[in-house]
């Protein structure tokens, strides 16, 4: 089987483009967003993948980090406000592929580690 | 947005009027976490009845199950709800997982089809809910993704939450791994199965409500 990953930038992700995003990870694609996604699109994604579930589909593995943690200083507390508060996007990555390719996704802080 | 709006006017309703009676509380969580187990434990200890089947089998709750009125007392003061048991919330639904069951696979792939309507039952009852348990197997790692998104999702609408770590009747049981992941939260261990912490449970919910 071959692998796919393909790179999306965090703006071309919303509620719309998940009917697009689910044709990908059905044709065994690994998606890579460049920031997290916000609960409510998360929440949403795992509604749409439900509706597309099939006996040659099971769902999705999803996962997501953020860059701003609890023990950041001050300073880096404030770059991330100003970084979501232009962008619009929250500092970090998400990774989603299909439920038969990833076997688990372990998450620490700071890292993801992806088993296929 | 609109369901924020619609909590502010139920809230203020309530400091005018006193005490609602038509509170929601939902029991969300991860599949096979024993959300069921729980809605049951407090259905039989309050109304004398149950209000759905658990089972090792997962995805057993496949429709959202409401029990109306149930009235709780503590310190001799008692409050009523209404009890909503959803559907656990899964990324992925496999119906040769229910097969290992012992389930013939026209059986299994019917269960699959209702889990995935019950998930996108489960993630839609989300705005309507006034304080939401949000059960989690203590014997688990409580850092996955459907408990974050969960979580986040509550916290967007500011739903009141509190976190139940279930089954701490078993020896795997970890309560502080479960505070240590959401250390936001209040958090309690009980087990719903045996009752063990139930009171104290209790004594939590009530002064949430």
């Amino acid at each position: 089987m071959k692998l796919k990953i393909k790179f999306i930038p965090y703006e071309k992700t919303d509620g719309n483009s998940f009917g697009r995003l689910l044709k990908d990870l059905k044709k065994d694609t690994i998606i890579l967003i460049d920031a997290k996604l916000n609960p409510e699109h998360e929440a949403e994604l795992i509604k749409r993948t439900m509706e597309h579930v099939s006996e040659k589909f099971s769902g999705i593995e999803l996962s997501s980090i953020e860059l701003a943690t609890k023990k950041d200083s001050a300073s880096a507390k404030l770059m991330d406000v100003l970084f979501h508060l232009t962008t619009g996007k929250k500092r970090g990555m998400t990774i989603i592929g299909p439920a038969h390719i990833i076997r688990k996704i372990e998450k620490n802080p700071e890292e993801l580690m992806v088993y296929v | 947005m609109l369901s924020q709006v619609r909590k502010i006017i139920r809230s203020l309703i309530s400091k005018i009027f006193g005490k609602r009676s038509d509170i929601k509380i939902g029991l969300y969580g991860p599949v096979n976490a024993g959300k069921t187990t729980l809605a049951n434990r407090i259905c039989m200890d309050w109304l004398g009845e149950e209000l759905g089947s658990a089972s090792p089998v997962p995805h057993e709750t496949r429709e959202i199950q409401m029990k109306e009125k149930v009235t709780m007392e503590h310190n001799g003061k008692s409050v009523t709800f209404n009890l909503v048991d959803t559907p656990g919330i899964a990324t992925k639904i496999d119906f040769e997982d229910f097969l290992k069951f012992g389930m013939k696979a026209k059986d299994a792939k019917q269960r699959a089809k209702e889990a995935t309507r019950g998930v996108i039952e489960a993630i839609k009852w989300l705005d309507n809910m006034d304080l939401v348990l949000v059960v989690l197997d203590a014997t688990e790692d409580p850092i996955n993704q459907v408990n974050i998104t969960l979580l986040g999702n509550l916290d967007a609408r500011k739903t009141p939450v509190l976190i139940v770590g279930n089954k701490i009747d078993l020896r795997k049981a970890n309560l502080e791994r479960i505070k240590e992941a959401f250390p936001q939260y209040d958090a309690i261990g009980i087990s719903a199965k045996e009752g063990r912490n139930i009171k104290e449970f209790y004594g939590k919910l009530f002064d949430m409500i």
